[in-house]
């Protein structure tokens, strides 16, 4: 084991370069080293910081993914560690990978707004003032992505390869859907991040079988599917990152850039349309000229973030705007009069058919639902560039231009429209939504939200450069909604250009999405395998279940390994105590291996019955073997293993560790040089008996023993010390008896000494010259 | 560097059949060790990697002697071979679910939360036991390795089942021919030939590098179960009442329950009878075993094993089921008949490969190992110091009251031959005798027929003494041990 934080550190430093892909596995062990060397924190956070900044794009994600989870699952140190350097390890790999990263990025970053799921504390991952600065960061960066994206629009055909939503450009204008339709994705994700959210443990099963990609979430495709058919058809390439199920949209500005130029287009495309059916028509004019101007100006122009801003505000609301007939058309629900009725409805519907939890937060984005947040944003939106840059649209556009843009909604209906249709329905069966304003939906999604940090959030973290003035109820779900383009295009389509609220949209966003992303990654990843209880059955079909977590109980959870052997041990204290005897063990061991080799060993006897069924398994506990049979006891410390659960076993166990000491049979291998050991007992004065002992096959110092630096005979020093030391002497009488009692030969050197008699026999009653009075 | 010479020495070339292989999650490297090989260095470079659920030591080489096993990965490893020859090939599993392991590793799982409910319920004298577990299946469908795999990852997570052999063909921390018990509460050996199971994990007089483990050993003599039935039943009696017994007194022991290797299973023959057998005679009050029901049934025994494992034999399966459907153990636990997928890597071993194993295994018990060189003793003894006993000679008329034991006559036979001996005393009746305990085997190395003398080999110097020695008919001596 590296002792030092250099070697930690070069040791995790070469882990992390093996880390290519998003493993699950491979994480959690790069977590466990972490948290196994926390006391090189220090080392460690420099180590994956410097990773994260070098590794090439596509290895960036993982490399954050382990960031993640080390300041998760061992939150002390490292949580401090990373903490003032987060802005700038997430800024910089932020800028160099691509935009599903950023994606999923941003999911990470919610989540580190929110406790640890699963865990008890309610402090977020990181504390507000590391978090924020990146979100705000973020938030411009998306602004300008926006604006970046306007300006791009000139040329409508390829704009659509270089998007990253994979909608098919042709399908758009063919079908009508071609305005919402690029926003079709956005509505797409909430339903499956909410699908995820849902239930975790499900979630987990699910990716089972993908234990190596457990971010792929395959199954999340199916159930988006199903509330909202059209949005999963479009969806459908957005999903093939696996991870990107969330809401990704606001947020990020390469994203919101394209998303941008893609509304622009739509809009474009769906006026001209109109335009053709209705040439006559000057407002329709005046709003084609308009859009293209702003297309010509986003694209051309290198607008500031807050510009971009609200710029996509505007769009939004135009798209908004320009789609309520549509709405009408296809709905059964119509209408700007209703505005408020019909979006509201859907959040609610919304709710039962995914995780509630989730559902509140999503509603808004997932269905066109979220009417009523459409003002609000579209206002926020203003009122946000107002407030930040002191730009306004009509400063950048000239006023009017837009004005005439937003002011008639013609007709297009777009795909948007028919999710909301779907939506409808549900809607239908539930009693409240129809009648329900906006604020009255608001605090209905408010109360089943079950996290209330989450709303509650949304307002809190608005962006910088927006003051938000006067929210109105319906802020709390256009927050929700704002974090989504395409649910604002939605809500702003049905509602029509409203009053501008405050609230920044863009805030809102992250918040909300922060939720399901923790559902997605950190959940899934981590917290699940702990926690889900295994229930198992012995069918067939439940034996052959892959089931990884059952495997990490069995590997990682179980602790390190010792290094010597691969036995695992935990880190809590009782581990600890654990792998220190265990490592004395071994080492003791190591050293009676080299001890012994020169000496011969042989194999033991087998034990009796009795001594089997009493014998307990010793573990990390010197080994004397139970005298049995012809066994010859004493020589026997074979290291850890079952251990004779007689005074023998115990004797030897508490004097294992002196060398050359064999308790039992109360010999002592002549000692190497014998110049540095006294020859004479020093109670009795008399010299020790050298003699051959087979079973030791050495030549061995009878009835002696070593104390210290001094060597006795043993007798001798049971007499002496019997009184102060009666228990232990005890002990190794005992042991002694036993041995002497099971081994015959044994008897022969074993040297009783009667007490109580006016000498002390230290020898075998042979030998006379023992025989002396005790002189101690 | 300064050192004349010591710069020279050219890098050795032999690090050039160094390979390193790349194990994803659940795929195995298996590998079969030819006997004259010298071994294969196995080492794991990262991720995590086991033998037969116990797990390999980062950065450690072992090496595999005369063995064919594998090396399986929960989470993926890349493995550095060194050495050889070796016959090895990686099997990759496309989806996870089609190992081996996941079987294993659930089975695991389930029998670990009835360990953790039954510890959780040890108070006092009321005894909640563990599952015990009867494996069973046909030759060659991986019964041990199960078994090895299940007390392995029990053992991983602290606890200590009890793990019995009732097949005599393999000696379970002991001589093929005997059938056995032993508390699991460390690791096992992962190098060993037998992979933890063998007689070198044995405790003998030094330390050994890997905890040792304490057997309790019954004498069989025989080389499968039909051949003395009667006989196996009585050792196998003996050896559950000692299971019994283990299990009532050690608490931890009792929890984590027992796990049973049972005889190959031919359904042509005698086996069901057999395991019955077996399943009734470890069902006892204080045997978790889940396999006894089983058994129950089938002998009209009382059964305590409570699940029986059957290993790729539909048969099998089916023949239990019938017999153990709605059984329940003494306990009052349903039997359950679990039946299991054999594994593809199982290799049908040839009995000439058995037949070295066997051998090699008795060199090892006298001698040891590579990593660990035993010195027995040599001896004289007189014809009349020894008492030998052996089973009457099957072609001799059976007859009621006929003695189970003879005194046996010493012979230039006798030669190279393994015998057991027993913890009795010669005077015991023969009953007695060849149900005692195995306290340690000698071989016989030389018949001096003119000066009745006997050359023994023993592991333990000293006199026999008082103990007889038994006979057996297998396994069959293969080699001078001496020579």
């Amino acid at each position: 084991m590296a002792d030092n934080g250099a070697d930690v550190a070069d040791d995790y430093r070469q882990a992390l370069e093996d880390l290519t892909m998003n493993s699950r596995i491979e994480i959690a062990t790069l977590t466990n080293i972490a948290r196994e060397n926390a006391n090189h924190g220090l080392a460690i956070t420099e180590v994956l910081q410097n990773h994260i900044k070098k590794v090439p794009p596509p290895r960036t994600l993982p490399a954050l993914y382990v960031l993640d989870s080390v300041v998760k699952n061992v939150p002390t140190p490292y949580a401090l560690y990373f903490g003032p350097k987060l802005y700038s390890i997430f800024m910089n790999a932020y800028t160099k990978v691509d935009n599903s990263t950023r994606r999923k990025m941003e999911e990470m970053l919610r989540t580190w707004k929110e406790p640890v799921p699963g865990s008890i504390s309610t402090k977020p991952v990181f504390p507000p003032q590391y978090v924020q600065p990146i979100e705000n960061a973020l938030i411009a960066a998306r602004n300008a992505a926006y604006q970046a994206n306007q300006s791009s629009f000139r040329r409508p055909p390829q704009v659509a390869p270089t998007r990253d939503t994979p909608t098919p450009p042709t399908a758009r204008p063919a079908s009508h859907q071609a305005g919402p339709h690029g926003q079709q994705p956005f509505a797409g994700p909430p339903n499956g991040h909410a699908q995820q959210q849902m239930d975790p443990a499900v979630t987990q099963q699910q990716q089972q079988p993908y234990p190596m990609r457990p971010h792929t979430d395959p199954i999340m495709i199916p159930p988006r599917v199903a509330p909202q058919p059209y949005s999963g058809v479009t969806d459908m390439p957005h999903y093939q990152l696996p991870v990107s199920r969330e809401n990704y949209g606001a947020p990020q500005p390469g994203i919101s850039i394209d998303r941008l130029k893609d509304d622009i287009q739509q809009l474009i495309i769906a006026e001209r349309t109109e335009f053709a059916r209705n040439p006559l028509d000057a407002s329709r004019q005046t709003r084609l000229k308009a859009l293209l101007d702003l297309q010509t100006i986003i694209q051309r122009q290198d607008m500031p973030q807050d510009q971009l801003m609200l710029v996509k505000d505007r769009v939004t609301e135009l798209a908004v705007n320009m789609r309520a007939p549509g709405a009408v058309a296809v709905t059964a629900a119509p209408l700007m009069s209703s505005t408020y009725t019909l979006p509201i409805p859907p959040v609610v519907s919304q709710q039962p058919t995914p995780v509630p939890p989730v559902a509140i937060a999503r509603p808004p984005s997932v269905t066109t639902g979220a009417a009523a947040a459409p003002p609000p944003a579209a206002g926020a939106g203003a009122g946000a560039g107002a407030g930040a840059g002191g730009f306004s649209i009509d400063a950048l556009f000239g006023q009017g231009a837009l004005a005439a843009l937003l002011s008639a909604a013609p007709k297009p209906a777009t795909p948007q429209q028919v999710p909301s249709a779907s939506a409808t329905p549900q809607l239908m069966s539930q009693p409240l939504p129809q009648a329900l304003p906006a604020s009255l939906g608001a605090a209905l999604a408010a109360m089943r939200s079950p996290p209330p940090q989450r709303l509650a959030t949304p307002p809190v973290p608005a962006p910088a450069p927006v003051p938000a003035p006067a929210p109105t109820p319906a802020a709390v779900p256009t927050a929700a909604l704002a974090s989504n383009p395409s649910a604002l295009l939605a809500m702003l389509r049905q509602s029509g250009l409203i009053q501008p609220t405050t609230s920044a949209a863009a805030t809102p966003p992250t918040t909300h999405t922060s939720l399901p992303v923790g559902g997605a990654w950190g959940a899934p990843h981590y917290q699940p395998p702990l926690e889900t209880p295994l229930s198992y059955q012995f069918r067939a079909a439940h034996l052959k279940q892959f089931r990884p977590q059952a495997m990490v109980r069995l590997e990682d959870d179980l602790g390190l390994p010792c290094t010597h052997c691969g036995r695992r041990f935990k880190t809590n204290e009782d581990g600890r105590r654990k792998k220190t005897a265990h490592m004395d063990w071994h080492f003791r061991v190591h050293q009676r291996i080299a001890e012994y080799e020169k000496r011969g060993q042989h194999r033991s006897f087998f034990v009796d019955e009795l001594d089997w069924i009493n014998s307990l398994e010793a573990i990390d506990v010197d080994y004397v073997a139970p005298p049995a049979g012809g066994n010859n006891a004493s020589n026997n410390d074979s290291g850890d293993s079952p251990r004779g659960g007689h005074s023998s076993a115990q004797s030897g166990g508490k004097r294992g560790g002196q060398q050359n000491q064999q308790q039992q049979l109360q010999y002592i291998a002549v000692p190497e040089d014998s110049s540095r050991v006294n020859t004479v007992c020093p109670i009795c004065q008399e010299r020790f008996e050298m003699k051959w002992l087979d079973e030791a096959q050495e030549w061995v110092w009878m009835d002696a023993v070593k104390i210290g630096e001094r060597v006795f005979h043993a007798s001798c020093h049971r007499e002496a010390t019997k009184d102060r030391d009666r228990e232990d002497t005890q002990a190794a009488t005992a042991a002694a008896a036993a041995a002497a009692a099971a081994a015959a030969q044994a008897q022969l050197y074993q040297r009783g000494a009667p007490e109580g008699v006016l000498g002390k026999r230290k020898a075998e009653a042979s030998d006379l010259k023992s025989v002396r009075p005790d002189r101690c | 560097m300064s050192i004349p010479g010591l710069g020279q020495i050219a890098p050795q070339p032999a690090t050039s059949n160094k390979r390193i292989i790349l194990l994803k999650p659940l795929w195995e490297y298996r590998f079969s060790v030819p006997r004259n090989s010298p071994g294969v260095g196995v080492r794991l470079l990262t991720g995590t990697a086991d033998r037969d659920g116990t797990e390999l030591a980062l950065n450690r080489t072992y090496t595999f002697q005369r063995t064919r096993s594998k090396i399986s990965t929960y989470q993926g490893c890349t493995l550095e071979i060194s050495g050889g020859p070796v016959d090895d090939y990686v099997k990759d599993y496309a989806d996870p679910s089609d190992s081996p392991a996941c079987q294993f590793v659930n089975l695991h799982v389930a029998f670990q939360e009835q360990r953790e409910a039954a510890a959780a319920r040890q108070s006092g004298r009321t005894a909640a036991q563990g599952p015990r577990v009867m494996v069973c299946g046909p030759r060659g469908s991986g019964k041990t390795t199960l078994a090895k795999t299940l007390v392995a990852l029990a053992t991983r997570v602290g606890g200590q089942p009890l793990m019995a052999n009732v097949d005599p063909n393999e000696g379970l921390l002991s001589l093929p021919g005997t059938v056995s018990a032993a508390v699991y509460g460390t690791m096992m050996d992962i190098e060993e030939p037998a992979g933890g199971f063998g007689i070198g994990s044995t405790p003998s007089s030094g330390p050994n590098a890997v905890p040792v483990k304490l057997p309790i050993v019954y004498y069989f003599g025989r080389e499968r179960v039909e051949d003395d039935v009667p006989h196996w039943r009585d050792v196998v009696n003996k050896l559950a009442s000692s299971a019994r017994a283990k299990l009532k007194e050690d608490e931890a022991v009792r929890a984590a329950g027992m796990i049973l290797d049972t005889p190959p299973v031919d359904l042509e023959n005698e086996g069901i009878d057999i395991l019955a057998h077996a399943a009734n005679e470890f069902a006892g009050e204080y045997l978790p075993i889940q396999l006894i029901m089983l058994l129950r049934a089938i002998a009209n025994c009382l059964t305590s094993a409570n699940f029986i494992l059957v290993l790729g034999s539909d048969q099998l399966v089916s023949e239990l089921q019938k017999r153990f459907a709605g059984q329940k153990t003494s306990l009052g636990e349903l039997i359950m008949v679990v039946p299991l997928d054999k594994s593809d890597g199982v290799v049908q071993r040839d009995e000439q490969f058995m037949r070295f194993t066997r051998e090699a295994t008795i060199k090892e018990y006298f001698f040891g190992d590579s990593k660990r060189t035993l010195s027995p003793s040599t001896q004289l003894v007189s014809f009349d110091d020894v008492a030998i006993f052996k089973a009457p000679e099957a072609e001799s008329e059976a007859y009621e009251g006929q003695p189970i034991l003879e005194p046996a006559e010493i012979s230039a036979e006798m030669s190279h031959w393994t015998l057991a001996i027993m913890n009795a005393s010669v005077n015991d009746p023969p009953e007695t005798i060849r149900q005692a305990p195995v306290i340690g085997f000698i071989a016989i190395a030389d018949v001096d027929e003119d000066r009745r003398r006997l050359k023994v080999l023993s592991p333990v110097s000293g006199r026999l003494g008082n103990k007889p020695l038994v006979w057996g008919r297998w396994p069959e001596p293969y080699i001078n041990l001496l020579g």
